[in-house]
Parts: structure tokens; sequence; C-alpha cells
């Protein structure tokens, strides 16, 4: 699991992006995934990749992580491009840039922006209760992993895991799974006793208040319109 | 199971933009009932749900080229609309730090959404006649078994059929270097028949081995639903008493 290092990135990053708003880093996220999806030019397609590497590159974030989860969509994106390359071989190599391209998009929204300002905007187009199941989920995330990574460390030093017994192994997973999701359960009420006590009423309270947006956030949404109004020119290369 | 591995740019965008408003529709409709008492106790319950999935899906299977999701006990625990909305937070998630395009979180959602609701009227129908455990690999069955051919069918009639199983070849010459458009979709009317005989898994090849792989996946998420369910039979029932419908 990479998130929890994500989480870190994000919020113990310092640079330009990290202190831009969160709307503004969200809207040029947005921009720039519309650019790569409209495009079918590889050398856009080139660039509009070269351009959150930049970003990436820029923001002095952990990049050997950010490569490490990007290389799970450019694996899925090998097998389109596969595909693609009986046509052409710039068809193949598009589908993958423009894959790698999303990815490293959207991680580098993630890795600059915590999750709470993150859903902070997801919280203006969605319901209450839903962004609420995502706070509850994130928060809840790196509790779970650390209760099954020691759980998982008792059933390999007790013997209940052995190299040829499948169905054995899989009957005591099912077991810590089990054990898991109960501790989840009573964590669940707990936390909802918590903010029950806090006045929770089916809905976290968010900073929604608007800031005025600062020199960096106007240079970052007018790079990201210009890289979309680039997108739509036919340009003669 | 059935969770689209597909990342931006891949799917067009007439079905990645209705299965996002078809989602958001159904979050709206769920949301609603949401507001009840009873409802609204199991929201911390379906976050804690959702991270269970998280985590889940990272158990690593062996041989086999699938990852659990426990879309089908997530609905039977949480309820039918908490387990979408459990659901859509996952995908979102997983989208963020790229596994799964942005753009098919709609879809995802949908289909895995769709497990966990299918899933919870399955176990609720079956658990009548039946003991939990049996239920639940009943539910988990007819439930995976239909969000698959679903998949298969949205990703085969957007992409084409052979891509929503295993790569392939096209022979057809279509894009050039330069062009602004690429004219991809005159082939994938063809017979695909002869792409999938390539597919292998272990000793097995072509469509053995797509349902082989398929049926195998939807075989052990059964088996791991089962085993959790009378694991929570003999420790913790109530966990396993009907849902508030949220």
């Amino acid at each position: 699991m990479h998130i929890a290092a994500i989480d870190h990135m994000a919020n113990n990053g310092d640079s330009f992006l990290h202190n831009a708003r969160p709307i503004t880093k969200v809207s040029m996220a947005l921009l720039f995934l519309v650019s790569l999806i409209v495009t079918n030019h590889i050398f856009k397609a080139l660039i509009l990749l070269a351009i959150p590497i930049a970003l990436i590159l820029l923001s002095r974030v952990n990049v050997r992580e950010i490569l490490h989860l990007a290389a799970y969509p450019l694996v899925f994106s090998i097998l389109f491009a596969l595909i693609r390359i009986q046509q052409s071989w710039v068809a193949g190599l598009l589908v993958m840039t423009k894959a790698l391209g999303a990815a490293l998009n959207m991680l580098l929204l993630i890795a600059t922006t915590p999750y709470t300002d993150l859903f902070g905007i997801f919280s203006y187009v969605l319901p209450g209760p839903i962004i609420d199941v995502f706070i509850f989920t994130y928060r809840s995330l790196f509790i779970l992993l650390d209760k099954l990574e020691n759980m998982m460390k008792s059933i390999r030093l007790r013997g209940g895991f052995h190299p040829v017994r499948i169905l054995f192994n899989l009957k005591n997973t099912a077991g810590a799974l089990g054990v898991m999701t109960i501790h989840a359960f009573d964590m669940s009420e707990r936390l909802y006793r918590i903010y029950s006590l806090r006045g929770y009423k089916g809905k976290i309270p968010l900073s929604r208040e608007w800031e005025p947006l600062k020199p960096v956030d106007g240079f970052l949404l007018l790079f990201s319109l210009i890289v979309l109004t680039g997108v739509f020119i036919p340009w003669n290369i | 199971m059935s969770h689209i591995h597909l990342p931006d740019g891949v799917i067009p965008p007439f079905w990645w933009i209705t299965g996002l408003i078809l989602c958001l529709a159904l979050l709206w409709i769920f949301a609603g009932r949401i507001k009840k008492d009873e409802v609204r106790r199991k929201i911390p319950f379906a976050g804690v749900i959702g991270a269970l999935m998280l985590i889940f899906m990272s158990v690593p299977l062996g041989i086999l080229p699938v990852h659990l999701n426990l879309a089908v006990l997530c609905g039977i625990l949480a309820g039918p609309g908490l387990g979408f909305v459990a659901v859509f937070a996952v995908n979102t998630i997983l989208a963020l730090i790229g596994h799964g395009g942005f753009t098919v979180i709609g879809l995802n959602t949908l289909l895995m959404g769709g497990e966990a609701i299918l899933g919870y009227y399955i176990f609720r129908a079956a658990s009548g006649r039946l003991g939990s455990a049996s239920s639940a690999v009943t539910a988990n069955i007819l439930a995976l078994l239909l969000s698959t051919v679903l998949m298969i069918l949205i990703v085969g009639t957007s992409v084409g059929l052979g891509e929503a199983l295993l790569p392939h070849d096209h022979t057809h010459e279509s894009v050039h270097a330069g062009e602004d458009h690429i004219d991809d979709r005159e082939n994938n009317s063809e017979s695909h028949s002869g792409e999938i005989k390539d597919a292998r898994f272990l000793f097995l090849t072509g469509w053995t081995a797509v349902i082989a792989v398929i049926l195998a996946g939807i075989l052990l998420e059964s088996l791991v639903t089962g085993l959790i369910v009378s694991f929570f039979s003999k420790v913790r029932p109530d966990l396993l008493k009907p849902a508030a419908e949220g």
C-alpha cells in the first residue's frame, strides 16, 4: 500500500504546487485529463506526458513512489498498446502515453493535495454522506492495514500458514479477514459514538470557505487553459 | 472480480460519460436514503468496509491473474445503498492512485456496486432456505457471474470483445503519425475468435483459458466470502441480520 507514502508527501511537501489552492489543482488535473482524452496526436500526447513529469520533479515529491504507482497503469496500457501496435506503432505509443499521462496527472494531484482538501472539493458536487464515507474509508485504512500486518505475522508465527496446503491457508486467511472485519465493525461503532458526541448528524463539516487565489493559482490555471487550447489547435507538425 | 482495469483514453467518451451520469444519479438516490437515522449510524461502517475492500484487493491470489473485491460481502454487511457508496469511494481512491482510469470510475462503480446490490438481495432471499455460508456463496456466484457478463459486454461493445478479456492483434492499418483522427473502431465488429485462440493460462489456451480464469476467480472469491460469513455466523451473527436498505 502506497497510500501512506502519498499521504506523507501531500501533507509534508513544500513546493509551489503544495502551496496552491486545492480548487486550482483539481481544475488543473481535470483540464489536463480532458486534454489527454481528446488528443489523438502523438506529439501533443507526449507534451501532455512531459508536463506532469516536469511538475512532479518541480514539486519535489518522492519520485520513486510515484513511478512505482505509475507502473501499474503503464502495464495495463501495454496490453492495449500491443493491440494497437498491429495497426501502427504510433497508435500503440499513443495508448501508453495517454494512460501514463493521465495516471501521473492524478498522482501529481493526490501527492500535492491533502485528502481532506481533496474531499472538501468533492463536497461541492457530491452529497455530504458520501463525502463522509470517503473520510471514514481513508481514516480507517491506515489503522486496518496495521492490524492486518500484525495479524498475518501472528498467523505465520503460530504455524497457520503452510506453503503447500492451499485450503488450510485459505481457511486461516478467511478467518483473519473475518476477525479484521469484526474489528472494523467495532471500530466503526466507536467512531460513530465519538462523532455523535461531537454533534455528528450525517455530515462532517469540511472547510469550504472561499480563499482568494494566489499568483501561483492564476499561473497554473492560465497554463492549463493554454495547454487545453493548444490541444484543439491543428498544429502543422 | 469485475473491475475494469482500463486506463484513461481507452473507453470511448459515450460509455464512460453515460456510466458516470448513471453512477452519480444512483449516488444521489442512495444519499437521500441515508438521512434516515438507522442508516446514518452505518456511515462509518460503510467507510470502514471501503477500507477493508481496498485491503482485500491487495491480497495476492498466487497464480490467478485476478484479485478479490468482496463487493458482495460489502453489500451483505452494509446494505445495498451504503454498499454502493462504499464501492464508489473505493473506486475513486483507486483511480487517484492510478489503479484504473479516472474516467471509468462510473462504470467500475456500476459493476462492483451492482454486485453489492444484487448480492444483498440474493443473500436475503436465499438465507431463508439455505444456511448463511451457502447463501453467501450462492449470492456471490450469481452476482459475480452477472457483473462479469456485463463487464465483458460493456468493454466488448465499446472497445472490442477480445480486449474485454485478453490482448490480441488487429491487422488493419488505420492510424498514421501526424493524423488527428484515429479510426480504430472499424475492425471491432469483426470476428475475434481467432484472437482469443492465442490466450493462455497454465496448460489451457484460447476461450478455455479465459473461462477457466474467470470461473476460478469467481469460485475463489465466493469461497472466501462463504468462509468469512460462516465465521460471522459463529462469532457475531448479529452482523448478518438484514441491513437497513440505505
